[in-house]
């Protein structure tokens, strides 16, 4: 599949801000399934100083500030990438989880280093003896992984109601278990969560989702959203895709902008800014497959 | 470790250890140890008596020195005083000195597993390090990868808390590695020690603790990323709520660094500049005494008050150095402790010449098993954090609670460290019911410069009263000691002033102005006038409420409604039916003056007074901190605390006034005429003006109202007695006492002679010679002398005074929008940063 993305946020303020520095993760990472032809991140105004850096997980990672005050600013990311079908190998849709933590004590391989790294707890992913518990429903240790998180995705996506009014960017996942109710960004960390109290890594991804229209109506633009879902490790380096929001394997669908540890790691645009007095932040996005 | 015996007089011991304690003056047979011969001889000399009265005396220094940390602990309240005792701890220029080679042998073994852990993990890699360290490590902060400069080590200054076991082997305890604290509390205790003890300081050769600081100055100098001759250098400071704030301004003033907090730094296109009241200047090195997590909001989230938005990103351009980098924090926790060894053999081909204090990491399997064989001879602790948190000591423990601690370990292994328990060698401790032995924790520091380590020639000693695990935080333990490295040749004393002979750029300016200084002492001054002005008002009440003389209802109701105005008296008081109300108010009085709750009240004040002068403490005179010091010390000790009456009230209320004015005069005829005094003297000059026309707006001194006691009242707390009694005798008239409040531009305390200053003052502001026409600040002045200088000797002695009401609340309302029109421009440079993060909202 080949799509035209097109992510624009515009942040309005009531009083101009004196000063802003800002951080976007709105560039695609380099991942094997992906490949992109062209990206453009044009900012409005023009900032006082870009740059460009790699973060500690691999995502490029965009800074800029203005020195000069503003009042609106104008964040649009255009990209167009080409995605390709992902299989499972047969090793990793059969490892068992047993195996996989086994494989993760005390090993220097350079695949159990990478992978310990979203093992534990982080800023925003913590658990409670309940939340471990509605997992170990799902976590037979001598079933394969694979099958062990199939499973626990679909119990999440129908234990939990989407409800964009439930909660916040800044709601602990712990309110979301209680609730049962949230987002995108809820339902990833929550299932995160659930599996690293297990011993199993899982990485927080941000990005796109193709929406596809009812059938006889046209796709609507700019009615999408980023997205968010996560990344579950199979052990020898291979990983695997799942969205809870929608109960299925990542596939030509899901289009990937940055992983981390969770949401924190990777939000799509941050700042911090002095003035501004009320502000809204809009933000529309628009995946068009080409 | 012999202990001499030949030339050592016999007497008995001064103190004795518990057994297994290694006794750090006297040897198995009771002789002093050889290092110790001299200075027992001369501290024989000073007998017990004297010495006891000496440490009194130390204890008054440092306590008018402000010398103090607040507590570390959420409950504590305010300032604690430091505590040392005189009695110092001695070690020979031998064993220090091969203290420094195994500590600089530690300090760049760590400098290496810092780097390597924010840069390529090689010791990961190689399995010398378990990947949980990193990962499951909540100060792991990925921010902090690849921040240094290539080829330049993060760490800079680093301590270690060092103990000594039964056998008098050194461990370390604890490595401090962000911001070590405590260089400036040894400093500040040799510059006590030395000036107590000085016949004892001078016949014992000690090493001096200023070629440490002359090190740290020219080794920091050389950080720069900008090639300069003159770097410009902050201390960055978290501000005076954090424990060591003392240290921050010792530190700062001795070093000769602005001192700053985050929001007097700016980024700006990736470059850190310093907020000053003539603009943004550069600034190219930060010496940070602060939390690295709370560096930069932008990158690592949450508000401190040293987060500067943009600063790791400047730091990653190469445009400011920060030191100690950012990331070095890390290897403060317990959990490298156990790895140290083996990394050392790979990264320096060395063995680890200092040892560690034995640690065992839970997230080991067999590590784990042997913890829980010997649970009980052991201390439990959290892997990650920096020494002085939890701490489990499992004999202490009852079966549930050991059981307790038992599956928080197995649950979460690797969050755990567990460490033996030493016992800390013992020194001779004074205390009020004689001599015992107290338990020695040292914190040595450690400066980099050129790739070497140079360890202080002195250090920080703690001491607890029991053996058993203490807390390493700066601040813990019962007291602190000075370390007096003896040295084995002549010392040369050095300074940190520059040599002789060498003539200095002649400047009328000094260093650079940062605005929130400005803003301090623009407080400061007002601060100073208001209570002078409560004082006054205080007294006069006071006098009259305890009977002494006779008064009128009248000024009693006019005091009383004054103080309830600024917040001195509940309002209570001043209705109707103020006869019957007198006992109580007689009775609240006191308490009200003494508690610092009141706010706006009289304690209040004072404690802003010491708390504005502690934050500008650099732009003024050291004898002006001090006298401001000693005034607030002698307002809070005088008289008892438990009972406080009224002749207490106008005895404290009449030292304080007396106190303030030789302050005033301290300022008068000491202070440089520059942007630091003018700013001290418009605050003052706004206190006092919106005081005096509030004043005689509340006293009514319409005709009729003005009894002869009513204006009596007035020339005493308007302070014109001689004045008036000079010009007039004892014949009281309202029209000569607003003469002299108001239009008398020969007194000093009238409105007039204070609008003349504030004229002359907003004139030489920064900046306003190049306005074209009159600033809005000076509208305002000029608004008010108006109103005061058109006054005429008629409406003086008019009976409704309409026109001089009238130009009070002029007055009144000029100078207060002026003090709030020069926060805006001058004083203020910034609100609190905000921060957005946009969510993903999903799709479904």
């Amino acid at each position: 599949m080949r799509y035209k993305v097109i992510h624009r946020t515009r942040y309005s303020c009531h009083d101009p801000v004196s000063v802003g520095h800002n951080q976007a993760w709105l560039e695609f990472r380099q991942v094997d399934r992906q490949s992109v032809e062209s990206f453009s991140l044009v900012i409005s105004p023009e900032p006082s100083v870009r740059t460009r850096r790699i973060d500690a997980f691999g995502n490029p990672v965009h800074m800029f500030s203005f020195n000069e005050g503003y009042q609106h600013l104008d964040v649009t990311s255009a990209i167009v990438v080409k995605i390709d079908e992902v299989g499972i190998s047969s090793a990793g849709s059969t490892r068992t989880q047993q195996e996989l933590v086994d494989s993760l004590r005390y090993s220097s391989n350079p695949f159990c280093q990478n992978a310990t790294e979203y093992r534990f707890r982080s800023p925003r992913i913590h658990w409670t003896p309940e939340i471990r518990a509605y997992a170990a429903g799902s976590l037979s240790a001598f079933r394969p992984l694979l099958q062990n998180v199939v499973e626990l995705t679909k119990r999440i996506h129908a234990d939990f109601v989407y409800d964009n009014r439930a909660t916040t960017v800044n709601t602990p996942v712990t309110d979301v278990f209680r609730l049962r109710r949230g987002v995108c960004q809820d339902f990833a960390h929550l299932q995160i969560a659930m599996l690293r109290s297990h011993g199993i890594p899982c990485r927080y991804v941000s990005g796109y989702l193709r929406t596809i229209p009812p059938v006889g109506q046209p796709r609507l633009v700019g009615a999408d959203a980023s997205h968010a879902w996560l990344s579950v490790y199979l052990g020898s380096g291979e990983w695997v895709d799942l969205d809870p929001t929608n109960n299925r394997i990542c596939s030509q669908d899901h289009i990937t902008l940055a992983w981390g540890r969770d949401y924190g790691d990777v939000p799509p645009l941050t700042g911090v800014f002095i003035g501004g007095g009320q502000h809204q932040l809009t933000v529309s996005v628009d995946v068009q497959p080409l | 470790m012999s202990s001499g015996t030949s030339s050592a007089q016999r007497t008995e011991p001064i103190f004795s250890c518990p057994p297994a304690v290694y006794n750090e003056v006297y040897g198995f047979d009771g002789q002093p140890r050889t290092h110790w011969h001299k200075f027992l001889q001369v501290f024989r000399g000073i007998g017990s008596e004297d010495f006891a009265r000496r440490n009194l005396q130390a204890d008054r220094m440092l306590r008018e020195n402000g010398v103090n940390y607040h507590s570390v602990n959420p409950g504590g309240e305010g300032a604690r005083p430091w505590r040392l005792d005189l009695f110092p701890m001695l070690i020979s220029a031998a064993e220090w000195s091969q203290a420094e080679a195994a500590l600089a042998q530690r300090a760049q073994l760590l400098n290496l597993v810092i780097a390597d852990i924010y840069g390529p993990r090689q010791l990961v890699q190689e399995g010398l390090l378990p990947a949980e360290l990193l990962f499951a490590n909540p100060e792991f902060q990925r921010s902090f990868c690849d921040l240094g400069r290539p080829g330049e080590l993060p760490m800079f200054l680093y301590a270690a808390e060092l103990a000594r076991a039964a056998n008098g082997q050194f461990f370390v305890m604890a490595d401090r590695s962000e911001a070590p604290a405590g260089p400036g509390f040894a400093l500040e205790n040799r510059i006590v020690s030395s000036r107590s003890l000085p016949s004892v300081y001078k016949q014992v050769p000690v090493e001096r603790l200023a070629s440490f600081f002359v090190r740290l100055q020219n080794a920091l100098r050389k950080k720069t990323a900008r090639p300069t001759d003159s770097p410009r250098i902050v201390l960055l400071s978290s501000g005076p709520r954090h424990p060591y704030y003392f240290e921050d301004v010792y530190l700062a003033r001795y070093l000769g660094y602005t001192m700053v907090e985050g929001g007097d730094l700016a980024v700006r296109s990736d470059t850190v500049y310093m907020k000053t009241l003539s603009g943004l200047v550069q600034v190219d090195i930060v010496l940070s005494r602060c939390a690295e997590s709370g560096l930069d909001p932008l990158e690592l989230g949450g508000y401190s008050e040293h987060g500067v938005p943009g600063i790791l990103n400047a730091m990653r351009c190469g445009n400011v150095t920060i030191v100690n980098t950012p990331g070095c924090g890390i290897v403060g926790a317990p959990v490298f402790m156990p790895f140290l060894p083996k990394i050392c053999e790979r990264l320096l081909g060395q063995s680890l010449q200092l040892p560690s204090i034995p640690t065992w990491w839970c997230g080991d399997l067999q590590s784990l098993s042997q913890v829980l064989e010997r649970l009980d001879e052991l201390v439990i602790k959290p892997a990650f954090q920096k020494s002085g948190g939890e701490e489990i000591i499992v004999s202490d423990l009852t079966a549930d609670q050991k059981a307790a601690c038992i599956a928080r370990v197995k649950a979460e292994p690797w969050a755990w460290v567990a460490q033996e328990k030493i016992s800390r060698s013992g020194i001779p401790v004074w205390s009020e019911s004689g001599i015992r032995c107290g338990h020695v924790a040292i914190r040595a520091f450690l400066v980099e410069d050129e790739r070497r380590w140079h360890l202080m020639p002195g250090a920080l000693i703690r001491i607890a009263p029991d053996t058993g695990p203490m807390q390493l935080s700066v601040a813990a333990g019962d007291s602190s000691k000075d370390l007096w490295v003896l040295a084995d040749r002549r010392v040369d004393v050095v300074s940190l002033l520059t040599p002789q002979d060498q003539p200095a750029e002649l400047k009328r300016t000094g260093a650079l102005f940062p605005s929130r200084v400005a803003d301090n002492l623009f407080w400061l001054g007002r601060s100073l006038d208001r209570c002078d002005f409560l004082a006054r008002l205080v007294r006069a009440l006071a006098e009259r409420l305890s009977g002494e003389g006779s008064f009128d209802m009248q000024e009693v109701r006019f005091l009383a409604r004054l103080l309830s105005e600024q917040g001195q008296l509940e309002p209570g008081f001043v209705l109707d039916g103020m006869e019957s109300q007198l006992p109580s108010l007689a009775e609240a009085l006191p308490t009200a003056v003494f508690d610092p709750g009141e706010f706006g009240g009289l304690a209040r004040t004072v404690r802003d007074l010491t708390r504005l002068a502690s934050l500008v403490r650099d732009w003024i005179s050291p004898d002006t901190w001090h006298r401001i010091n000693v005034t607030a010390e002698s307002f809070w000790t005088t008289p008892n605390r438990e009972w406080r009456d009224l002749s207490d009230v106008v005895s404290s209320t009449g030292i304080l006034v007396g106190d303030i004015a030789s302050v005033s005069g301290l300022i008068a005829d000491g202070m440089n005429r520059g942007p630091s005094w003018r700013f001290m003297e418009i605050g003052r000059s706004i206190e006092r003006t919106a005081a005096t026309a509030r004043l005689l707006i509340t006293a009514d001194l319409r005709k009729g109202n003005a009894t002869p006691q009513l204006l009596k009242t007035l020339v005493e707390v308007l302070d014109v007695r001689m004045t008036y009694r000079f010009r007039y005798r004892e014949n009281l008239q309202r029209n000569a006492v607003l003469d002299l409040a108001i239009t008398d531009e020969t007194n000093p305390r009238s409105l007039a002679y204070q609008l003349d200053r504030l004229v002359q003052h907003t004139d030489r502001l920064p900046g306003y010679t190049t306005q074209p026409l009159r600033s809005p600040e000076m509208r305002l002045v000029m608004e008010a002398t108006h109103a005061v200088r058109m006054l005429t000797a008629e409406d003086l002695a008019n009976a409704g005074l309409k026109t001089v009401t009238l130009a009070l609340k002029t007055v009144e309302d000029a100078v207060l929008k002026l003090s709030e029109a020069l926060t805006n421009k001058y004083l203020v440079h910034s609100g609190v940063p905000r921060q957005f993060m946009e969510s993903a909202e999903g799709s479904t």
